[in-house]
C-alpha cells in the first residue's frame, strides 16, 4: 500500500492503532513511527498533541525506554500496581480479573466472523487484538465492525481510556488513548 | 485542543503525504488471527474434564479436576476419584482460577531500572533476563564464592532450583520459610526423639481422645486432615484445645485449656509427671520401646500440676483432669505433632515433650496414635549432590543450632549479609517465598538485600519481596505446569488398604511468558557453567521420570483420571527396634537440655498484650491475599480483644485500629476490634498475612494489619535457630492514640 498517493481508509487506521499498542519494540518503535504518527497528528490538526509527544521525545534520553518503562507501569505489572490492564474483562461484566464472560463472547464473534486467534490460548480481549480485529472486519463486513464496536469495544474502552489518562505518565499514551477513541467512537 | 477536523472528513482528505513513510513499514504485516469459516460448535462447546491437577494454594496438594471450557479454566473441583480429599476442595482451592487469571500476575521477565524497594519495571526479554541474572550470579560466585549467594525458595516448583544452587553451584546459605519459620523445629525434636519427622500423622478418624496444642483447625484447613479430624469427633473422640483463644476448635472441645502463651511445655511437662507418678503411663511399651526413662522421669518431676497451673495461669484441676482424660483413652490418643510450630524460641523442647507424652501414652502405631501412613515408593529426580565440604557452613561456623532442620538459619545469614561476617554473602535468589511477610523484623531483611551486588526473584505474583528484585521473572502457577508428584493413602485407616499416585499435570497452557522451574533453572544453569550436571531437559521429563520409578507414566495417569491407585498396606504396628529416647545424651552434650525443660518466655509488659496469630480459613497467610474471592470472603484480618478489657478502653465491637508494638514500631495498616470473651487479657490475636505494601497488588494492598512489620523482637530456637514469632507485645492505637490494655 502505498499512503503517500491515496487517503488513509479506517482499516489501515485501525491496524496502525492496533501497532500503537504493541509492546514498544525498536522493530516497530523508531523514527519511521513516529514520523509517521506526527504526519497523523498533523493531518488531523491535533497539533497540541503533536508538540507533547515532540518535546517528550527532544528532552528524553532514552524516547524508546521511557516507552517501555511506560507501558510495563501501565499494562503489565508496575508501581502503583499493574494501572491500566488492557483487556475488556477487567472492566466490563466481571469481576475485574481477567477471562471474564466478555472474553468469551469476544472470541465467539470474532469466530462467527470467520477470524480465529493464531494463538488459541491466548486472552481474547486485548485491545491490540480488538483493533486487528475491526481492521479486518471493517473491510468485509461494516455493519458487524460497528456491532462490535457498539456491543464488545466502547463499553470496555471508554473506562480504559479514562484510567489511562488518568495514570498516564508519558504523553505517548495519552495521545493514542485520545486517537482510539477518536476512531471508534460513534461520529455525531 | 479543537478538533478541527472530523473523522469523516479526514478519512476523505487525509493523504499523509508529508510523513513520507509509508503506512506499511510502520505496521507490522503480520496479526492475530488466522481466517476459517465458522463451524458451529456443536456439542464440543461444552466443558470438558481435564483431570491431573494439583492444588497448591497451600501445601496440603489436594486433587483436582479442572472444567475447561474453550481454553478457558472456568471451575475446579476435587478430583473424584480421589482416596484423600474426594470431591472437596476449600474456599482457597476453588478460588485457584482467581489466581490464574489475576491481572496482577507476573507475566513477563522484568529489570528493575529504578532501585530496590522503589522499583520501576521495564519489560525485557528472557535471553535479556536470563544473560543477565547468569552473569549476575556468576560474578558473586567468583568474586565471594558460591556461599556468597543465598537463596530463599518455598513451594513445589522451589525444589528444583534450590538444589542447583545447593548441589551444583554449592552454597550452603539456603533457607526455606517452611523449615526456619514454621514446622522445622517440630520435624528435628520427634526426629530426636523417635528419629523419624511426624508430618501431621495422627490418627484422629480413629482416635478416642485428641489434645490440641494450639491448632486451630476449621480455622486451620487442610482438606483430608480436616476430614480425619471430623471423622474422629464424629465417633466420639474427646477433645482437648489447649489454646488461649476461643478458636473454632476450640468451640469443639470437651475441655478447652485457656493457657497462657508460652508455657505449654510446663503444661506437657505436668501431665507426664502427673501419669508417671500414678503409674498411667503404659509401662510396657516404655519398657519395650523407651530409652532414658530414670533421667526423664527425674528430669520432670519437679513438674507438680500446682507449679504448672501457676506458670500456666490454668486450674491444676484442669490439668489433672487433661492427664485423666488422656490416660482413658490411651493408647487411642492422638497428640498432634502441630505444624507451624515456630512460637516462642523455646520450641523445640515443647515438641520434645509432644513426642515424649506420645510415648508415654503408648500411642504409637495403634489405632488413633501417632501412625505414618504407607504409601507407595515414587523417586525424586534432581541435581546430583556436589562434594562440597562443610567449609563455609554457617551453623558449622557458628557452632550453633546443632538440631536445625536442613538448610541454614535465616538469622544467620541476614546476620552474614549486614555484617560481612564471617563472609559477605552478595548475591541473592528468591523463589516463591516472600520473606518480608515471612521472617521477622523485615527491616532487617530489606537491609540484607540492599547490600546485595544483586538479587533475582521468581513469583506468580509481585509480592512484597519482589519490590527488591534487579531481576523479577515470572513463573507458571500450578495450574499450568507440570510438577509435583501426590502419593499417599486413603485417608481413613478404617477403610481398605489403598495407596495412591498422582502428578501435576497442566489443567490449562500458560499464558504470557511465564515459565516453568526447570526451564528457568536449566537456562541458568547453562550461562553459569553447569550444562553438564542439568539432570533433566523439562518439567515433563522430570515427572515422567519419577513416574517411571514407580512402572508408570503421564499417558497411564491420564488414562488413570490422573489418579493411579494400588493395594494398600496395613499401617499399624511398630516395630521392634523403634527406639524412643525419653532422655536424648546427644542433646545434653551438645548443651542443651537431654530432658524436655520448661525454659519461660519474656512477661508481657504493663499495658501490652502479647500479639499472637494464627490462620484464616479462606487465605494461604499472605499468598492468596489479592486474590479477588478470598479478599471479599474475609477482607481484613479482626484483632480479637477481651470484651472486659475492651470496655476499660472504651473501644466496642467493629471499631476501626491499628498497632503499635513495644519497640515502638507502628502497623502500617488498619483493621477493626473483634471484642470477645473468648481470648485471655494478656494475648490479642488476629489471621496472618495481611497488609501487604507491595502497590503491585490491585486488591490485596493496605487490607488489614500487617502483623508481620510489628514482629521484631527476634527469639532464636536455641537447638534449631528457627524463629520464634509469638514474643512481641502491642498495644492497639484508636483516633491516632495508643491504648493501654489492661492487665
Ligand atoms: S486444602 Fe484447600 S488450598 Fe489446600 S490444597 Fe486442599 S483445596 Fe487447595
Amino acid at each position: 500500500m502505498d499512503s503517500e498517493n491515496h487517503s488513509i481508509t479506517l482499516p489501515e487506521i485501525y491496524r496502525f492503532l492496533a501497532q500503537s499498542m504493541h509492546y514498544p519494540d525498536p522493530e516497530w518503535m523508531n523514527a519511521d513511527f513516529i514520523q509517521f504518527l506526527n504526519a497523523f497528528l498533523q493531518e488531523l490538526h491535533w497539533t497540541d498533541e503533536a508538540d507533547t509527544l515532540n518535546t517528550a521525545l527532544k528532552s528524553s534520553d532514552n524516547f524508546l525506554e521511557d516507552i517501555q518503562i511506560e507501558h510495563t507501569r501501565l499494562f503489565i505489572n508496575a508501581v502503583p500496581h499493574v494501572a491500566a490492564p488492557p483487556y475488556a474483562s477487567v472492566y466490563f461484566k466481571g469481576d475485574g480479573t481477567l477471562y471474564g464472560n466478555i472474553a468469551e463472547k469476544t472470541k465467539q464473534f470474532y469466530r462467527e466472523k470467520g477470524f480465529y486467534l493464531s494463538k488459541e490460548d491466548d486472552l481474547p480481549d486485548h485491545i491490540v487484538y480488538e483493533l486487528e480485529f475491526l481492521a479486518l472486519l471493517e473491510n468485509t463486513d461494516k455493519t458487524g465492525a460497528q456491532e462490535f464496536l457498539e456491543d464488545l469495544f466502547r463499553p470496555w474502552f471508554t473506562l480504559f481510556y479514562s484510567k489511562v489518562t488518568k495514570e498516564a505518565r508519558h504523553p505517548y499514551y495519552r495521545v493514542m488513548m485520545k486517537l482510539i477513541d477518536f476512531f471508534t467512537r460513534e461520529e455525531l | 485542543m479543537s478538533l478541527k477536523v472530523t473523522r469523516r472528513k479526514f478519512l476523505q482528505t487525509a493523504s499523509l503525504a508529508a510523513a513520507s513513510v509509508p503506512l506499511a513499514k510502520v505496521v507490522s504485516a503480520e496479526n492475530g488471527f488466522v481466517r476459517k469459516p465458522f463451524t458451529p460448535p456443536g456439542s464440543s462447546a461444552g466443558t470438558t474434564t481435564v483431570t491431573g491437577g494439583i492444588c497448591e494454594m497451600c501445601f496440603w496438594r489436594c486433587q483436582l479436576v479442572g472444567k475447561v471450557r474453550d481454553k478457558k479454566l472456568v471451575k475446579l473441583e476435587g478430583n473424584p476419584k480421589s482416596i484423600d480429599n474426594g470431591t472437596a476442595i476449600c474456599a482457597r482451592g476453588n478460588a485457584g482460577i482467581k489466581l490464574l487469571y489475576d491481572p496482577d500476575r507476573l507475566k513477563y521477565p522484568m529489570k528493575n531500572v529504578g532501585e530496590r524497594g522503589n522499583p520501576k519495571w521495564k519489560r525485557i526479554s528472557w535471553e535479556e533476563a536470563l544473560d543477565e541474572c547468569a552473569a549476575k550470579l556468576k560474578a558473586v560466585e567468583e568474586k565471594y564464592g558460591p556461599h556468597g549467594i543465598a537463596m530463599f525458595p518455598h513451594g513445589a516448583s522451589a525444589k528444583y532450583p534450590m538444589h542447583f544452587f545447593e548441589r551444583a553451584v554449592g552454597t550452603h546459605n539456603v533457607s526455606e520459610a517452611s523449615f526456619f519459620q514454621c514446622r522445622g523445629i517440630r520435624d528435628t525434636a520427634y526426629v530426636s526423639t523417635f528419629n523419624t519427622a511426624p508430618g501431621e500423622h495422627v490418627d484422629m478418624a480413629n482416635a478416642k481422645a485428641i489434645l490440641l496444642i494450639g491448632c486451630h483447625f476449621g480455622e486451620n484447613v487442610h482438606v483430608s486432615h480436616l476430614k480425619r479430624y471430623l471423622k474422629g469427633l464424629e465417633n466420639g473422640a474427646k477433645l482437648v484445645v489447649v489454646d488461649p483463644r476461643y478458636s473454632a476448635s476450640a468451640a469443639k472441645s470437651d475441655i478447652w485449656v485457656q493457657i497462657k502463651p508460652g508455657t505449654d511445655t510446663a503444661f506437657l511437662l505436668a501431665i507426664m509427671n502427673y501419669l508417671i507418678e500414678n503409674n498411667k503411663y503404659d509401662k510396657k511399651f516404655v519398657a519395650a520401646h523407651c530409652d532414658g526413662f530414670e533421667e526423664f522421669q527425674k528430669g520432670i518431676s519437679h513438674a507438680s500440676l500446682d507449679w504448672a497451673a501457676q506458670i500456666c495461669d490454668i486450674p491444676a484441676s484442669q490439668i489433672k483432669e487433661v492427664a485423666e482424660l488422656l490416660a482413658a483413652n490411651a493408647p487411642n490418643v492422638s497428640i498432634h505433632p502441630g505444624r507451624h510450630v515456630s512460637w516462642h524460641g523455646n520450641d523445640f523442647q515443647r515438641l520434645r515433650a509432644h513426642a515424649c507424652l506420645t510415648a508415654l501414652l503408648g500411642a504409637i502405631g495403634v489405632k488413633g496414635g501417632f501412625v505414618k501412613p504407607k504409601g507407595p515408593k515414587v523417586k525424586g529426580i534432581s541435581w546430583a549432590k556436589g562434594h562440597h565440604d562443610g567449609a563455609h557452613n554457617l551453623k558449622e561456623m557458628a557452632d550453633k543450632y546443632h538440631f536445625a532442620p536442613p538448610g541454614t538459619p535465616t538469622e544467620l545469614i541476614r546476620d552474614a549479609c549486614i555484617t560481612g561476617k564471617p563472609y559477605p554473602i552478595k548475591g541473592c535468589v528468591i523463589w516463591g517465598q516472600n520473606p518480608m511477610q515471612t521472617i521477622p523484623k523485615p527491616q532487617k531483611t530489606v537491609e540484607a538485600l540492599k547490600q546485595m551486588d544483586f538479587v533475582m526473584c521468581v513469583d506468580v505474583m509481585p509480592t512484597d519481596i519482589t519490590m527488591y528484585a534487579d531481576i523479577l521473572l515470572p513463573e507458571a502457577s500450578y495450574l499450568e505446569r507440570y510438577d509435583y508428584i501426590k502419593k499417599g493413602t486413603q485417608w481413613n485407616f478404617a477403610d481398605k488398604h489403598e495407596q495412591f499416585i498422582s502428578a501435576r499435570m497442566p489443567l490449562v497452557e500458560a499464558m504470557f511468558e511465564r515459565k516453568d522451574e526447570v526451564w528457568i533453572t536449566n537456562e541458568l544453569a547453562k550461562r553459569m557453567g553447569h550444562a553438564d550436571k542439568i539432570p533433566v531437559n523439562s518439567l515433563e521429563e522430570k515427572v515422567e521420570k519419577e513416574l517411571a520409578s514407580a512402572g508408570l507414566s503421564i499417558a497411564q495417569l491420564k488414562k488413570e483420571d490422573g489418579i493411579h491407585i494400588q493395594p494398600g498396606k496395613d499401617p499399624y504396628g511398630v516395630s521392634e527396634d523403634f527406639e524412643v529416647l525419653l532422655y536424648n545424651e546427644d542433646i545434653e552434650d551438645s548443651g542443651y537440655p537431654g530432658v524436655p525443660t520448661y525454659i519461660p518466655v519474656e512477661e508481657v509488659p504493663k499495658g501490652f498484650a502479647r500479639l499472637v496469630y494464627g490462620r484464616s480459613p479462606v487465605h494461604t497467610f499472605n499468598r492468596s491475599q489479592n486474590n479477588v474471592w478470598l479478599y471479599n470472603a474475609m477482607p481484613v484480618n479482626p484483632v480479637w480483644l477481651n470484651d472486659e478489657s475492651a470496655n476499660k478502653m472504651g473501644l466496642k465491637d467493629g471499631d476501626e485500629v491499628s498497632m503499635v508494638n513495644s519497640e515502638g514500631v507502628k502497623s502500617t495498616f488498619t483493621s477493626v476490634v473483634k471484642v470477645t470473651p473468648g481470648i485471655r487479657k494478656d494475648t490479642v490475636y488476629m489471621a496472618h498475612g495481611y497488609g501487604s505494601k507491595n502497590p503491585m497488588l490491585t486488591v490485596g494492598k493496605g487490607a488489614g494489619i500487617d502483623d508481620q512489620a510489628l514482629i521484631t523482637k527476634i527469639a532464636i530456637d536455641p537447638e534449631t535457630g528457627c524463629s520464634g514469632m509469638r514474643n512481641n507485645f502491642v498495644k492497639l492505637v484508636k483516633s491516632g492514640k495508643a491504648l493501654d490494655i489492661p492487665a
